[in-house]
């Protein structure tokens, strides 16, 4: 690689470092896959340290914005094929719904009950969104050497008044967020152990804390694919219904 | 004070049995008022604490009478920009294994925005949340539930629901507080998609509870939301639930209210009887009180603070009775409530409000001043220098008699005017007010008539004492008059309420001859009028393909707000009713009437409903369902008895379109010819009952059900004649000792002049004997015209029902003996104290 080139690159590299949209936006860019799978494990810790483990496959077509999710329970048995549906917008909130074999019923998340705890665990209904970059605003708060910290603002509705988001630098991922509202820190997100997954870095381990209630969410990611050959047929609530 | 201490305590310990019986009228008149108000208004509070703790922080709720709604209207109000949170709810009653518990179906995903379910031992609402939402048997219960059921988690709690006999499980237990104490803690949480398969719902709602953004004012947002939903729904914040319960209750209340005021109205002229006797006992005292300087007020005010005092010890006890009746009382509303609406109430605290032991007081003291005002009057009139003369005067003075007579025909000829305009109410109610004055006003001189008309035959039966006893009565009016008023007036209300308790069973016999006869009804629980669960309409189908039934006719009854108030809906084929059914109608042409009503064109109105809420015949009613607003005109009245508020039938086509409801409370089976009832039952349990809750009760079953439940009405009623007959005995009690220590001279005198033990024995029995003749035949007279304004009272403002004036003859029969065997019971004691005291203590008397 020419010098030219290599200084053509750092340059570039610093105008997109000034502008913190543009970093979000190439985080995203080099997350950017047609479709993703894997089989997660969460683990709850709750405050009495007491542990609750289930496990999900889960599957997406399109990225960021404009992308299609399914995830359904495996394990244990009794939460065995509970499934859900999101269908992220570019310009507006997700849709979400949920099927319960058991009742056989699906059911539609209210915008109103997003920020409800998802089944227990430490994650809200709205943080399974992947939102497009267009619906914040962002602030770069420092350049603290290896990451910045940058601050965003949802331009819609959400639980979240704002949220700082720290992203290395090497290699343009998350490192760890925090989301707060109007009476401060609600939930922390660490990324970890990443790794490249067909060039892809991707953390295999996602833990969130939630502040308020003192307790985590272990989510650990197996068996991870990207591209594969999805269809937008199995992105449907009679999809749902069927089960992964 | 000092006058108090020295001349009135002495006296009332002298008499003490007479002083206690005198308070009793006022003691249980204060103990009917205090006790019943208070157990309705426990229970009342008890429904609107569970109203407001279910709300939890609900600003609107939004119905559609009990027929509930589809769904996709919670979607509709959850895009308005004025609504923070809307939550789903099913809200019924259910009999589980466990008890009965008031069962509330949420969504458990939003739910917490309006309702806080603070759980045991964990921060979390619940042990686990998805499995809770995965598992269709998931139950979350009160701390108190699951300690009176010794449940943990885990615990299993059986249920009959519309998909078959299921077993729950209990994965939450709910702390103390907020939410959990709703119901008295008997309330379970389930998912609102659970309980629509658990109760038969459907894809529907009961309601939906709302928050508002911040800033938006709760008007704004009714209006918005009224007019996005339409006239079909009832937008409106929580508080306004209950309408039904407080109509009911406000009966009770009122008729409680009437007995507590006969109770006491009685109880004013035991008083009366007992100052009035007590002025000439103490006239010599008078005398010397006079002589020594009192004043004609110190006087009266002497015996007027007497009867507030013992009015006011009185009413303490009465209260504490009252208290004590209330305990009792409230479950039995509760209860009663319970079995007609299916929202019981178990009253926790069952403690009187301030403003009504206020009012006790009131009453009770005013009633014991009112009672004393014309004896007092009359001791303050007494001349000291006659007065310290040996004597009597008990006889009522021919100017005395006159003037009653004169205010007794005006009272009895204002009360006949105003019969003529008793169209107009606050008219009638004077009326009657005015006819009973009359009564009490010409009853010292009827009775007087009556004593003079006993007299040969008292003669012919005891020519001496017969001759004596009667002559007592005849030459001292004054002594018994009070007592004979107050048996009137006693005997006249149980002549009242037990003509009012024969007419209504009687119209109900008729009624449920007409009404209910179909051989066999299916319902879903073992009360017909339990509206918790619903059956779809495809086991109609099922049911028409039993073998031996030849019709089923599908009913479904909800309460909708009709002229504002709840009124009950009754979804049935027209048609069919008018073959198998036909009531006649009170207004209206039996033929157009019913197929103008099966047509869909009209509505067949209930009698109560058109009295109890102004609807004339032909006026078009506005029924407004979720799917339309019908606009439907009266084109007939009939004598229904369905519901307490009045009831609507309207053709089941016409009601499925406009509330987009098929589902169906109870279906009634007409058999085939030859088809035998208990092989039909059995066959349709057979076929049935495993996939569903389902009951099939023979017509005797539902009429003994309704009988059940009109005993219970009118178990308030007896109640009401118990208190009548207990205070007319008190009064004849009263009355004979009074008249026996009065009469100690008289008797000494007797038995001085060789008169034997038994011939005074005698005496005071056929006196006594002949006091309760009196009292019955003017407390019939009395009860024949109370029993018709009753029957309009109840007409007008209880049920709404002409029920028809039918004279209790057997309640008369049955009356008789046990008045003159009180009367007679009641002489045993002043008779032998009369024979038994000292001869000489007896002349010394006065």
């Amino acid at each position: 690689m020419s010098k030219v080139l290599l200084a053509a690159l750092l340059f570039a590299g610093a105008l997109v470092a000034q502008d913190p949209r543009q970093i979000i936006a190439e985080v995203q860019k080099r997350q950017h896959s047609d479709s993703q799978r894997y089989e997660g494990t969460l683990e709850v810790i709750g405050a009495g340290n007491k542990v609750a483990t289930k496990s999900w496959t889960y599957v997406r077509i399109g990225s960021f914005g404009n992308s299609k999710a399914r995830l359904q329970f495996s394990a244990p048995a009794d939460v065995k094929g509970v499934g859900m549906l999101i269908v992220n917008h570019p310009d507006k909130a997700s849709d979400q719904w949920m099927w319960r074999p058991n009742i056989g019923r699906d059911q539609r998340i209210a915008l109103q009950d997003r920020s409800t705890r998802f089944f227990g665990t430490d994650f809200s209904f709205e943080d399974l969104e992947e939102r497009d970059v267009d619906q914040y605003d962002f602030k770069l708060l420092a350049d603290e050497g290896a990451q910045w910290k940058i601050e965003s603002k949802p331009r819609k509705k959400s639980q979240y008044t704002y949220s700082y988001f720290w992203v290395k630098k090497d290699n343009y991922t998350f490192q760890k967020i925090e989301a707060y509202d109007a009476k401060g820190l609600v939930r922390t997100i660490d990324y970890k152990d990443y790794a490249q997954v067909k060039n892809i870095w991707t953390a295999r381990t996602t833990e969130v804390f939630d502040m308020r209630r003192n307790s985590r969410t272990i989510l650990k990611y197996d068996k991870l694919e990207y591209n594969l050959p999805l269809k937008d047929e199995e992105f449907t609530l009679q999809a749902l219904r069927r089960g992964l | 004070m000092i006058l108090l201490r020295l001349i009135s305590w002495p006296y009332a310990r002298k008499h003490l049995l007479r002083t206690v019986l005198t308070m009793a009228g006022i003691v249980l008149g204060v103990a009917v008022f205090v006790g019943m108000h208070t157990a309705n208004q426990s229970v009342l509070a008890a429904f609107h604490q569970t109203i407001d703790r279910i709300a939890g922080s609900t600003q609107i709720q939004i119905s559609s009478g009990e027929a509930g709604f589809e769904e996709d209207v919670l979607e509709k109000v959850r895009e308005l920009p004025e609504v923070r949170a809307a939550a789903p709810v099913i809200e019924a009653s259910a009999n589980t294994g466990a008890g009965n518990l008031l069962i509330l179906g949420v969504d458990m995903l939003g739910d917490r925005s309006l309702r806080s379910y603070d759980l045991e031992g964990t921060d979390e609402a619940i042990d686990d949340p998805l499995v809770f939402l995965a598992q269709a048997d998931s139950i979350i219960v009160t701390k108190t539930f699951a300690e009176e059921q010794h449940f943990a988690i885990g615990a299993k709690i059986p249920m009959r629901t519309m998909q078959g006999d299921q077993v729950f499980t209990v994965r939450g237990i709910m702390k103390p507080g907020g939410l959990a104490n709703a119901f008295g803690g008997r309330l379970a949480i389930m998912d609102i998609y659970a309980a629509q398969k658990v109760f038969g719902r459907g894809f529907k709602f009961d309601r939906v509870d709302l928050a508002l953004e911040e800033g938006v004012t709760l008007d704004n947002a009714v209006a918005k939301i009224q007019g996005l939903l339409g006239p079909g729904f009832q937008v409106e914040p929580p508080s306004s639930r209950g309408q039904q319960f407080e109509a009911t209750s406000s009966i009770y209340a009122l008729a409680s209210n009437l007995t507590s005021v006969f109770a006491l109205f009685i109880g004013m002229f035991i008083i009366y009887n007992t100052f009035a006797i007590a002025v000439t006992e103490r006239r010599s005292e008078i005398g010397i009180l006079r002589a020594l300087g009192a004043t004609r007020g110190q006087v009266r005010t002497l015996f007027l603070v007497e009867s507030a005092v013992s009015g006011m010890i009185g009413t303490g006890l009465g209260v504490l009775f009252g208290i004590a009746m209330a305990r009792g009382m409230a479950g039995y509303i509760g209860g009663l409530l319970s079995e007609v609406y299916g929202v019981a109430q178990s009253a926790g605290d069952v403690t009187p409000e301030p403003w009504l032991l206020g009012a006790a007081a009131a009453m009770g003291l005013a009633t014991s001043l009112i009672a004393a005002v014309l004896p007092a009057q009359s001791a303050a009139g007494v001349d000291p220098v006659k007065a310290l003369q040996k004597g009597r005067q008990q006889s009522l003075t021919a100017g005395e008699n006159r003037t009653r007579r004169t205010w007794a025909m005006a009272c009895a000829a204002t009360s006949a005017v105003a019969f003529l305009y008793s169209d107009i109410g606050w008219i009638f109610y004077g009326g009657y007010l005015l006819a009973v004055l009359a009564a009490v006003l010409l009853a010292p001189v009827l009775s007087l008539r009556v004593a003079q008309l006993l007299r040969p035959v008292l003669a012919t039966l005891r020519p001496v004492e017969g001759t004596l006893a009667a002559d007592s009565l005849i030459q001292s009016p004054r002594r018994t008059s009070g007592t004979i008023t107050a048996l009137m007036l006693s005997l006249a209300l149980v002549i009242s309420l037990g003509g009012l308790a024969r007419a209504s069973y009687d119209s109900l016999a008729e009624w449920m001859r007409v009404a209910l006869n179909p051989d066999l009804f299916v319902t879903t629980a073992e009360s017909v009028t339990a509206r918790s669960f619903v059956f779809p309409a495809s086991l109609g189908d099922g049911l028409k393909a039993v073998p031996g039934v030849g019709e089923v006719q599908y009913v479904r009854s909800v309460r909708i707000p009709v002229k504002g108030a709840p009124i009950m809906l009754v979804a049935v084929d027209v048609e069919s009713i008018s073959r198998h059914a036909k009531l006649p109608p009170v207004e209206g042409d039996e033929a157009t009437m019913y197929r103008e009503a099966a047509a869909g064109r009209g509505v067949i109105a209930s009698e109560n409903f058109a009295r109890l809420h102004g609807a004339k015949f032909g006026e078009v009613l506005e029924l407004a369902g979720p799917g339309e607003t019908l606009h439907l005109p009266i084109v007939g009245i009939v004598r229904d008895f369905s519901d307490q508020q009045g009831s609507i039938l309207l053709d089941r086509s016409v009601y499925v379109r406009a509330w987009h409801d098929d589902s169906v409370n109870v279906y009634r089976l007409y058999l085939k010819p030859g088809a035998q009832e208990a092989q039909v039952r059995q066959a349709i349990l057979d076929k049935f009952a495993s996939q569903q809750r389902l009951f099939v009760l023979a017509n005797k079953d539902v009429r003994d059900f309704v009988i059940r439940i009109t005993d219970q009405w009118f178990g308030l009623t007896y109640v009401q004649i118990a208190v009548a007959v207990l205070v007319a005995i008190l009064g004849i009690v009263n009355a004979l000792t009074v008249s026996i220590t009065d009469r100690r001279r008289e008797l000494g005198v007797l038995q001085a002049v060789g008169a034997l033990r038994n011939q005074i024995r005698h005496t005071i029995w056929m006196e006594a004997v002949a006091i309760g003749i009196i009292g019955l035949v003017l407390g019939l007279a009395l009860g024949a015209i109370q029993l018709y304004y009753s029957v309009e009272v109840a007409r007008r403002d209880l049920i709404g029902i002409a029920i028809g004036y039918a004279f209790p003859f057997a309640m008369v029969f049955a009356m008789a003996p046990v008045i003159l065997g009180a009367a007679f019971i009641a002489a045993l004691g002043p008779a032998e104290s009369a024979v038994r005291g000292s001869l000489v203590e007896a002349l010394e008397y006065e």
